[in-house]
Order: structure tokens, then C-alpha cells, then sequence
């Protein structure tokens, strides 16, 4: 419940809010409310700090061509588009739970193709969970029992700013876990706290080839020796003291986020982390920790799944979900919704478009610009977290006079339906 | 008004086996016939029907983290088994781990009318209750798995009081609305996560050292003292394990007479005899079962054919990863919560211990004498998926067929089976006791599984038919609370389930300890874990029904 400090500008202070704008979802935020606007006054980052405050510009309006339009003649069009079309996309890039499952009942009403901008980043994950699977754990696993962490290719600090903070630094635990290491694979990243810096090792390989390093470190678990001196890069002694330290963790941990590993085929370098780690598991216990949740991407995922079966990137076109992860064929009209982050902008292209976007997002080029409100912000609702497991629920803190993206959503499904 | 006239009913609650009686409905409740007079809306000649009440699943994986892995990663299951979108259904895909909408057609389709996901980490609460919310029609509810969960774990072992554990053990029921509380290898996924590779019912925990004999004991009281209706639900230590018998019946003696149900028992029922060193201990659980009033038990067939393995319990599924078919697995370590583990797996008859596995089961189902402690699951998908339930109930009503059946299975199982010995078939009184009102009253549901004037108008109508399989396939109605939903096998009206729970009272003040654990521990803020009524609708449930905590009467 709101507390109600005084004063003229009637502020409300709220705890343990949870933060929609990164993957971490971190839900231990104090934020206060003055007049619709949010300011995080405890716990944030510098990110929560600047997408809650982002919302000043409540009063956005919705807009057809670039002019302004009362929110049913917005509606309409977006209806008029979607219906007149015959391979529409529909692309999210930032909606909870409810927006999701109105965007996936749109898709299939409309014999549409449903896509996220991250679709290529899950993929890399998707397809060896399709073909090997993996031994993994989950963050709260992580704060309480690992004592080693290695992360391969990602910048973890600057896509999760509270990672070290809250999962993997010096806090009580519940279990022993030593004086906890820390592995980079790649960069060393800014911003680790000072105690964990001194316990920080690093490995300099280029990303694209972790996969080779990987399959040595996996033949080094088989007890194969090498001769070389170098290994995808790496000195051989280097490695062979990675391993050392990997075979005598506890509870030992290998992070990425699929994100960061932008190379042809990074699928490979995914699979081999995993077929090492479930390797290890013969005889130890690790895991791996693929990290991600930007723009809702794991959200998306997880109730396409459960409704249709395919994780990303469904055509509906034959009125069953097929995986089209190619995505294969033109669109003749788009649908792009994001109501997470209105600095990110729809993909551009010469076919009609409709943007659900954040109020104050740049709007002028679509055909449809209908403003939604924030889910955590100013409608309740659900997203997950970057382990794809927990599922986190939003608080309302302020009002909106906008609709959800689910309602707006909604609301063209529902004039699409009508008789006409 | 509905009237529906002539039907023959089977409703064990009644003790009504077979008898020709009219059934009228109302508001969605089974009512006393009307007075002369009243209008009759409309009405449904059942001659020569078979009416029972709407079937019940007390155990299937509908819903939650593991069940949603299965999915993504199944791709062929879900490339092979389109479902198209029609102007009243959603679309979908898949059989083995069917996508949500398809799940809920397919049970209403069969006839199916209340589904129970047993296996609901708390922390995957939330999940488990949003992909419920998109299973449409069928009623559900969830048991909240505890007994591998580190606060519980730590309280046991600094010797905590029963009655703070009680507490516990309610205040989970309430935060994640549930119905009933599970166990899945006592102990044992924590253990894993430790690096120990099996914990025997004796066997102290790596860390804690608790054993899962005590786990079991304070987890049966705790639910016996709570008066929760539906017995602790346990997943025994050792699945799968040749010669895994014994576990089960320490299992049954760790619970010291207090009620406990003993799920999927056919993966617990193995011996060690014979060349293979795997045998059929039916014989000997089933006895077990008959002797102690104490215990029910659902089976867990499993039928040949192509399924997924979805399970919390990460030691037998790594333990099991080696059988993957096709040759992908998953297992992880959740939030010091529990875990989870997912093995595709073709069950074949021509393997050995498949064959066996597939023996064992119908011998449980047809040794157990009493139907009201024996419960029909495949273990949805574990042993098979749901969908084969009519080809089981022909299993074991149909002598016949099963001994055709028989006949094709690898013939050393055969030969090591006393399957074809066992002449019972099953009666359609007692179909109806095992699918429907044995376990609304295991479960405490006052007014599911039977047609009795006040009760829920959830209720199933079939055509007679000699071949079972296709009589169970595709009933002729199908009402979910007095509306009717499926005609001939097709969705005809879609309609949101409720979701089942209890709530038992407790002392609050295990909320300030909770809370220090979470501020210490968590990754979550305490206050952002429990469901609330207006989060569960959020999730998609149309209405809570909360059930009386009290003993199920006999």
C-alpha cells in the first residue's frame, strides 16, 4: 500500500518494487510518485533510474500519418491495416504476459507471423536446448552456492548493472562458498566491486572462438592431453589452470548471454559450453547460467511456447502455428510493440505500419502510433527474469490515461471482428 | 432447466451402479427434479447411455517451468501434431507436452472435467498458474512441492518444532494456491546439488543430515495436523531404481499410519530377480497397498510410443539421461527451491524393461482390490501422454484385449509377468469410482466426481460401445458445470476453469522468520512471493474454489 507523505505535491513512496527494464528484475526498489512521474530513490541502477523517470510525458497522443488522432480513429486504422492485409508481422519488442497473450490471439486471427527483436539472440539458446539441452541453474542458486563463476564473451556489468551486488559478491550465504572466484573469458568487464576484482582471473580468446575452446576444455575433461601451445589463442597452461580450477569448484558456474555472443554460429559455442558442462557433471556438480531477458525476450518466449508449442518466431498463415525461424516470405504490413523502453524505434520498411509504443517514443514514420502504458509502472502484470524461470509480478504505481498494450491490443482484435 | 433423461448412472458416491435415472440441472448444479410445471429448457434422451460424473486428473503435468521446457524443447512432437484454430478454438501443436489451449480441448474432449498439476514449486507458482489460466475449460489446481526446499531442510535440521513447520507448510498453501503439498525424492534433488548421487530412504542428507524417512514423517503429520484433505503426495526416493521396492514400502512406513499417497507406483514397483536382474515387485506393493488403509497410490502407465520425461527430480532424471530418445535432456537447480529435469523417451515393446515397466503397471491396476486407493494416471507425460487414458481403461476392462496386447510385448517380460494370470476386468462402477469420485474425495472436493443433487453440473455421457477404447475416446456430451462443452468429440462451447485450493489456518508469526530468510537468502522480496486472489486471476483463473480443510470421510 502507498504510503501518503505530506505535502503539496502528494507524494507516494513505495518498497520493494520490482524493476521492469532489465533482465534482472530486480523487485527490492524504493520508488515515490509525485503527479505521475516515478523517481527510484533507493536500489536502482542507473538504468531503472532513467526508464522510471522516463515517463514525464504522459499525455502522449495517439497518431495516424504523423498527425494526432483520438485514440478509436487510431484503433480503427490499425484494424483497417491488419485486416486488409495478407502477411502481416507482428513484432514485439517489449510487453508482459498480457500483452503477449493478446498479441499471440492477434497473430493467429490474422493469419500473421509473430517475431521478436531479439529473436536471433533466443535462437542461439533455443536451438542447442533443441538439439543437446544443458545442466543449469538459477540465480538464487547462484548467490547462495556457487564459489566459481566463469563468464564467456559477455559484458555482464553492463547489461545487468546489480549482477555482482546481488548474486555473486561478499553477502551471507546459505551455504560455504569459500573465497567465490571469478573467470572472464573475454574482457574483464568495469564496475566489479574491489573484493571481487582481487579474486578476478582472465582469459583473452576471441568470441568466435570459444567453441574451439570449449571442445579442448571438454577433451581436457576425457583426459586428453595437448601438445600444442596454444589452444583457440590461449596458452596451454593458461587453460590447463582453468581447468584445474573448474574441476575443483564446488559449485561451479559458466554464464553468457547469447546477446553478447554475436557471431556466425554462435549456436556452436553455446553447445559446446553445454556438452562441457554436462560432461563435468559425470563426476562434479556445474552448471550453466544462460542469461537474458532484454525487452521482455524471455517473456515473449515463454507464453509463445505455452500456446503454441514454438518458442519464437511462429507464422500462423495455415491456421496452425508452424516455427518459421527463418522467417521466411515479405510482409505486407507490420505491428511493432514496445512498452518497455521508448527509446527503441520500429524496424523501418516501405510496408504499413503500427507502433504500441512507450509514450514519447519517435512515431512520425509509422502509419499507426498508438502510446501504451508501462507495465510496473502504470498496470500490473508479468514478466521473467533473465534465468527464464522466475516469473516476477509488476506493481501499478501511478495511473495512466493510457491503455495497456494488451487492451489496445485488444481493442483491434475486437474491431477486426467486427462485421464490416 | 436441462433435463437429461434415461441415462444409465454410474455415481459410486451414491452407490448408484447403473441404474436408469433422470438428471436435471440447473444454474450449473445437479438439482432435485422440478416440480410439475416447471419449464424444461431442453432436453437430452440418454437411453441406453452411460453417464458418469465429469473424470478427474489427479496427477498430470499440465502446467509450470518443466512442462514449458518439454515444450520448447520438443519441436517434433510439435511439428508432427498441428492443431488448427477453428471460429471457436485456439490453435496449437503437440501431444507429448501439448501446447496449453490443446491441453484443455483434448481433456474436455475425453470427457475430463477437473485437472491437478502436481508438482508446483513455489517459486514456479506463478508460472504454473498463468499456463493453467490458458488451459480452457477443465477446472485445475496444483500441489506445491516442499521437502528439497532449503528453509525447510534448515528448520528440520536446527530441530525445529512440528507446529512451526505446520505453519510453513500452510502458509506455502496460501502464498502459492495450492491444494494439496507434494514430495519429490525427499531430500534428494537437494542432495543433488550437493553432488550426491542417491539417497535412500535411510540415508542421511549430505548437508543437513536429515533423512528422507524424516522428511516424510514431518511432512505427513504436518499435513495430517493441518487437516488437509488430500493426503502428502509423494514422489518416492529411488525412481526407477531395480529392486526400488523395498524404498517404496520403507516409504509407506515412514508416513507411521498417518494417510499417504504414493504417485506414479509403477515406477517404484521394480525387483531385482532374474538374469537381467529387473523383475515385477507388483505383488508385493499391491499387498502393501491392500494392507494399509493409510495409503492410496496412482499408477503412472506407461504405453508404448513416443513421450517426454518432465519431472522435479533432477538425481533420477541425470541418473536417466543416458536413455534420452531423442538424445537431448535438460536438469537444473532451482532457487533453492527444488529443481527440475526433462528426458524425451520412447517407451518400445520390444525393450525388455519397457515391456516389463508397461506389465507392471496393468498388474498393480488389476492386484490393488480396492478402486477407491488406486488412481488412473500415466503420469501425463511421463509415462505417456494423456490422451492414451481410453486404450488404458480398455486395458483393463477388456481381458481380451489386453492379453493381445500381451502377446506382442518383448516375450521375456511376458514370461517374467503374471499379467496374463489376472482375469479381473474392471467394471464401469469401477472406472467410475477410480477416475472420478475416488479422487474428488481423496482431494476434498465436496461437490466434483459424483451427481448427486447439489452437486457441480460437471458431468460425462457415453454411447455404450463393447470396444472401450473408442467408448472413452469420444463420449457423446460432455457438461462442464451444466454447460455443454464437447458433443462427438468437438469442442462445442469454450468455457474458463476455476482453480481448486485450500486454505488452512496458521500462525502468521512464521511470516517474520520467512521474511528474514528471504532478506537474507532471496532473490525475491518476501512480499512479492505469495499469489494473491487478485494476482491468480491475473493469471487467468476464473474463480478460486476453496475447499474445507477436513478428512476425506470413507
Amino acid at each position: 500500500m502507498p504510503t501518503n507523505m505530506s505535502g503539496p505535491a502528494r507524494t507516494h513512496a513505495f518498497d520493494n518494487v520490482p524493476c521492469p527494464f532489465c533482465g534482472l528484475l530486480c523487485d527490492d526498489l524504493r520508488v515515490e510518485t509525485t503527479d505521475g512521474a516515478a523517481t527510484v530513490v533507493a536500489n536502482g541502477c542507473a538504468k531503472s533510474r532513467a526508464m522510471f523517470a522516463a515517463d514525464a510525458a504522459n499525455g502522449a497522443s495517439a497518431m495516424v500519418d504523423g498527425k494526432p488522432v483520438d485514440l478509436a480513429t487510431a484503433i480503427g486504422r490499425a484494424a483497417h491495416i491488419l485486416r486488409a492485409a495478407h502477411r502481416p508481422l507482428l513484432i514485439s519488442a517489449g510487453t508482459d504476459v498480457a500483452g503477449m497473450r493478446a498479441l499471440i490471439e492477434l497473430a493467429e486471427h490474422c493469419d500473421a507471423s509473430l517475431d521478436h527483436v531479439n529473436a536471433d539472440t533466443l535462437m542461439r539458446n533455443l536451438r542447442v536446448l533443441q538439439t543437446t539441452g544443458w545442466i543449469s541453474t538459477t540465480l538464487t542458486e547462484v548467490r547462495n552456492r556457487a564459489d566459481l563463476l566463469v563468464v564467456a564473451g559477455t559484458d555482464i556489468t553492463r547489461r545487468f548493472p546489480r549482477f555482482f551486488e546481488r548474486f555473486f559478491g561478499e553477502f551471507e550465504t546459505l551455504f560455504d562458498v569459500g573465497a567465490r572466484e571469478l573467470w572472464f573469458l573475454g574482457a574483464v568487464p568495469d564496475g566489479l566491486p574491489a573484493g571481487l576484482r582481487s579474486r578476478t582471473r582472465s582469459l583473452a580468446v576471441e568470441p568466435d572462438r570459444l567453441a574451439e575452446l570449449f571442445s579442448a576444455l571438454r577433451a581436457l575433461c576425457s583426459g586428453h592431453a595437448f601438445s600444442e601451445e596454444k589452444i583457440a589463442g590461449v596458452p596451454a597452461g593458461l587453460l590447463g589452470e582453468l581447468f584445474g580450477r573448474i574441476r575443483v569448484a564446488r559449485y561451479g558456474v559458466l554464464a553468457w548471454v547469447a546477446a553478447d555472443l554475436a557471431f556466425p554460429h554462435a549456436d556452436l559455442a553455446i553447445q559446446a559450453m553445454c556438452e562441457f558442462v554436462m560432461k563435468l557433471n559425470a563426476q562434479q556438480r556445474f552448471s550453466v547460467l544462460p542469461l537474458g531477458g532484454s525487452d521482455a525476450d524471455l517473456t515473449a518466449q515463454q507464453v509463445t511456447t505455452w500456446q503454441t508449442g514454438f518458442p519464437v518466431r511462429v507464422n500462423f498463415s495455415s491456421g496452425a502455428p508452424a516455427e518459421d525461424p527463418a522467417r521466411h516470405g515479405e510482409a505486407d504490413a507490420m505491428l511493432f510493440v514496445c512498452a518497455l523502453d521508448a527509446r527503441r524505434t520500429a524496424p523501418s520498411g516501405d510496408v504499413p505500419s503500427i507502433v504500441l509504443g512507450r509514450a514519447g517514443m519517435r512515431a512520425e514514420v509509422c502509419s499507426v502510433f498508438i502510446p501504451v502504458s508501462v507495465p510496473g509502472l502504470h498496470h500490473a502484470g508479468h514478466l521473467y527474469r533473465a534465468d527464464n524461470v522466475v516469473a516476477v509480478h509488476l506493481r501499478k504505481l501511478t495511473g495512466s490515461a493510457l491503455p495497456t498494450a494488451a487492451q489496445a491490443l485488444q481493442r483491434i482484435l475486437d474491431t477486426i471482428r467486427e462485421p464490416h | 432447466m436441462i433435463r437429461l433423461r434415461g441415462g444409465r448412472l454410474y455415481d459410486p458416491a451414491q452407490r448408484i451402479d447403473g441404474e436408469v435415472r433422470d438428471l436435471f440441472v440447473h444454474d450449473g448444479r445437479i438439482v432435485a427434479p422440478p416440480a410439475p410445471g416447471m419449464p424444461v429448457d431442453r432436453e437430452y434422451d440418454l437411453s441406453g447411455r452411460v453417464v458418469m460424473a465429469g473424470a478427474i486428473d489427479l496427477h498430470t503435468h499440465i502446467g509450470g517451468g518443466k512442462v514449458n521446457i518439454a515444450r520448447a524443447m520438443l519441436t517434433e512432437d510439435h511439428r508432427d501434431n498441428a492443431f488448427y484454430r477453428s471460429g471457436l478454438t485456439r490453435s496449437g501443436s503437440g501431444v507429448a507436452a501439448p501446447s496449453t489451449f490443446a491441453t484443455g480441448y483434448r481433456y474436455a474432449e475425453m470427457g475430463y472435467t477437473s485437472c491437478f498439476e502436481p508438482a508446483m514449486l513455489p517459486v514456479n507458482a506463478r508460472q504454473a498458474h498463468m499456463e493453467m489460466g490458458d488451459t480452457p475449460i477443465v477446472d485445475k489446481g496444483g500441489y506445491a512441492m516442499l521437502g528439497n526446499d532449503d528453509f525447510l531442510l534448515r528448520l528440520m535440521a536446527a530441530g525445529a518444532d512440528q507446529k512451526l513447520i505446520n505453519d510453513y507448510v500452510a502458509w506455502t498453501l496460501h502464498a502459492t494456491q495450492c491444494i494439496a503439498i507434494k514430495v519429490v525424492n525427499p531430500g534428494g534433488i537437494s542432495a543433488f546439488k550437493f553432488n550426491a548421487r542417491h539417497l535412500d530412504v535411510d540415508e542421511p542428507h549430505p548437508h543437513y543430515r536429515v533423512t528422507p524417512r524424516a522428511i516424510l514423517a514431518t511432512l505427513t503429520r504436518a499435513v495430517h495436523d493441518l487437516s488437509i484433505p488430500h493426503a502428502l503426495h509423494v514422489h518416492a526416493s529411488n525412481l526407477g531404481v531395480p529392486g526400488n521396492a523395498a524404498t517404496t514400502l520403507a516409504t509407506m512406513e515412514a508416513a507411521e499410519g498417518l494417510p499417504i499417497h504414493l504417485t506414479h507406483i509403477q515406477f517404484h514397483s521394480y525387483g531385482t530377480d532374474g538374469e537381467r536382474k529387473f523383475s515385477s515387485a507388483a505383488a508385493s506393493i499391491a499387498d502393501a497397498i491392500d494392507r494399509q488403509a493409510n495409503v492410496s497410490a496412482d499408477v503412472g502407465q506407461i504405453m508404448f510410443g513416443q513421450t517426454v520425461t518432465a519431472s522435479g527430480d533432477t538425481m533420477a532424471q541425470h541418473r536417466n539421461a543416458g536413455h534420452a530418445h531423442p538424445d537431448k535432456w535438460l536438469c537444473m537447480d532451482i532457487e533453492c527451491d527444488a529443481g527440475c529435469g526433462v528426458v524425451p523417451f520412447r517407451y518400445r515393446d520390444g525393450n525388455f524393461v519397457n515391456a516389463l515397466q508397461w506389465a507392471i503397471g496393468l498388474e498393480l491396476f488389476l492386484r490393488v482390490k480396492d478402486p477407491w486407493r488406486v488412481f488412473l494416471t500415466t503420469d501425463h507425460p511421463n509415462g505417456a501422454p494423456f490422451t492414451s487414458y481410453p486404450h488404458l481403461i480398455r486395458l483393463l476392462m477388456d481381458k481380451r484385449f489386453r492379453d493381445e496386447k500381451l502377446a506382442q510385448i518383448h516375450p521375456e517380460a511376458a514370461a517374467h509377468s503374471q499379467l496374463a494370470s489376472l482375469n479381473r476386468e474392471y467394471t464401469l462402477y469401477e472406472i467410475a469410482a477410480m477416475t472420478r469420485t475416488a479422487p474428488a474425495r481423496s482431494l476434498g472436493l465436496a461437490d466434483r466426481g459424483r451427481l448427486g443433487t447439489g452437486a457441480a453440473a460437471d458431468i460425462t455421457v457415453y454411447r455404450d460401445d463393447p470396444d472401450r477404447e473408442k467408448m472413452f475416446r469420444t463420449p457423446e456430451y460432455v457438461f462442464k458445470d451444466g454447460e455443454l462443452v464437447a458433443q462427438d468429440g468437438r469442442i462445442v462451447k469454450v468455457v474458463r476453469g476455476a482453480t481448486h485450493v485450500v486454505r488452512p489456518d496458521f500462525d502468521r508469526g512464521i511470516e517474520r522468520r520467512l521474511r528474514d530468510y528471504f532478506d537474507r537468502y532471496h532473490t525475491i522480496r518476501f512480499d512479492n512471493f505469495p499469489i494473491s486472489p487478485d494476482e491468480l486471476a491475473e493469471c487467468g483463473s476464473r474463480e478460486i474454489l476453496v475447499h474445507a480443510c477436513a478428512r476425506p470421510q470413507p
